[in-house]
């Protein structure tokens, strides 16, 4: 019979403890997306850190570790978009559901391809099985700076319609570059 | 006489002395476990009320929330880089993504069916002198090789684009035999043969005619490697089948040339609802 009690409180205890994981990322996603910090308050804040760190090894990383991680990954950053020429000008993401198994986040994106610039919103629900993490994309809305063209109204709902965000960023992508290229030829002959 | 009387003594002297541990452990074991969930409790319910909190403060103010306590100079950076990284994360969703390493660029190829993102296939590329493929792991069958040797040393941003057209129309097709054999299986007559590269598919399903069901055969062939849908198809019944289902055939061909696979399947299922 004791066991029985054992094993009530080790399945609450396990409980609990999934609980409280998913509560602690509940907080830290709440936390990272309702702020914004401007490129001015980062940079102060890189200076201000390195000031109230000297000498202090905590354990913690030193301001240099993360500037030095920033940086890395800014410099990824600007790179892709450099190459893809897929500049992104805002991001933002709410996590609206999140479980166990199950994340389902809200995202709007803006930026531009070379001329052409576009909006997005779309849901990304990530589930997770066996052996990995499948991601599906819902609800995706596209609005386009160039939307009167016809062409381009109608790739953008049949787009919508599938939910297909990256055949949306492939096509921009050579679209993109085809009216850049056809925007530099007129140019040239003007 | 007596020492076995004194050994039986001893004996149940001990089981009694090991009982009365076990009891004691066990006990312990409980009170242990319960002070364990009391903790828990009180460390879940204050995170609740932390989190109502954090909640309540933002229904009341739409946009940017501060923080009543300023934060940290090391919380601002942390924020910044988690929101990079979000920002790289998005860049998986458009197709291509990557990151620079000490001697070239590892970048990333994501494949996507409609909305369903698939695998992702990476390529580490040496770019120091003449760009060189260190290591990949894209699948033997996809013509890496003669599309690097095309594009890689000119114009690395087609090679990707070019790789990219294989890797999703491959992506694409295998999605949509694997739908095939998930959602339809009461369909198909046999086991759906494919090979490798998914752009060869030979199976048999039923059709079912004024309530009698005649068996298809269709062979679907994907000449373009960039292209998820078939170039050739070929649907034929056997030689004791109506005459009218012939018609259907010829209906059935079509629709496979335009149409999904697993997509066309769906709407012969509800076409043949809507006729009974």
């Amino acid at each position: 019979m004791d066991n029985s009690i054992c094993q009530v409180y080790e399945d609450e205890i396990q409980s609990l403890e999934e609980e409280i994981k998913l509560l602690a990322e509940k907080y830290e996603d709440n936390q990272q997306e309702s702020t914004f910090f401007s490129d001015e308050e980062i940079l102060m804040s890189i200076k201000s850190f390195q000031r109230e760190f000297q000498g202090q090894s905590k354990g913690h990383e030193s301001p240099s570790d993360l500037k030095a991680q920033l940086e890395s990954l800014e410099t990824d950053l600007s790179f892709l978009m450099k190459f893809t020429g897929i500049q992104f000008t805002s991001h933002s993401k709410k996590t609206v559901e999140k479980t166990t198994n199950r994340t389902v986040q809200k995202h709007r994106l803006s930026g531009n391809c070379h001329s052409l610039s576009f909006q997005l919103e779309f849901q990304l629900l990530e589930m997770q099985n066996k052996e990995n993490v499948s991601a599906v994309i819902t609800d995706l809305s596209i609005i386009m700076e160039s939307g009167e063209d016809s062409d381009v109204s109608k790739f953008v709902s049949s787009t919508e319609e599938q939910g297909n965000l990256l055949t949306f960023f492939r096509s921009l992508s050579s679209y993109a570059e085809w009216y850049e290229h056809r925007r530099c030829t007129f140019l040239h002959f003007k | 006489g007596v020492f076995a009387h004194l050994e039986m003594l001893e004996a149940r002297a001990h089981e009694a002395a090991v009982k009365q541990e076990e009891t004691e452990q066990q006990e312990e074991k409980l009170a242990r476990l319960k002070a364990r969930v009391q903790e828990l409790r009180l460390q879940r319910d204050e995170l609740r009320a932390k989190v109502d909190l954090q909640q309540k403060g933002q229904l009341g103010k739409e946009g940017v929330l501060s923080d009543p306590a300023q934060p940290s100079a090391r919380a601002v950076l942390e924020w910044k880089i988690k929101s990079v990284k979000a920002m790289l994360q998005v860049f998986y969703l458009t197709g291509i993504s990557g990151k620079l390493t000490k001697r070239g660029v590892c970048f990333c190829i994501s494949t996507a069916y409609e909305g369903t993102y698939l695998d992702s296939y990476h390529l580490d590329l040496l770019t120091k002198a003449e760009v060189q493929i260190h290591r990949h792991s894209v699948p033997i069958f996809i013509p890496l090789e003669q599309i690097a040797k095309k594009y890689l040393q000119t114009d690395i941003r087609r090679f990707l684009s070019v790789l990219s057209d294989h890797l999703n129309a491959y992506a694409g097709r295998r999605y949509q035999a694997d739908q095939l054999q998930d959602r339809f299986s009461d369909r198909i007559e046999g086991t759906l043969q494919r090979n490798s590269l998914c752009n060869l598919l030979v199976f048999n399903y039923n059709v079912s005619s004024k309530s009698k069901t005649f068996p298809f055969n269709v062979r679907l062939l994907y000449g373009d490697l960039c292209c998820s849908l078939p170039t050739e198809v070929t649907v034929s019944c056997t030689p004791d089948a109506p005459a009218s289902l012939a018609e259907t055939a010829a209906a059935h061909s079509d629709l496979f040339r335009r149409v999904a696979l697993h997509k066309a399947f769906r709407s012969f299922s509800s076409a043949e609802e809507s006729v009974d």
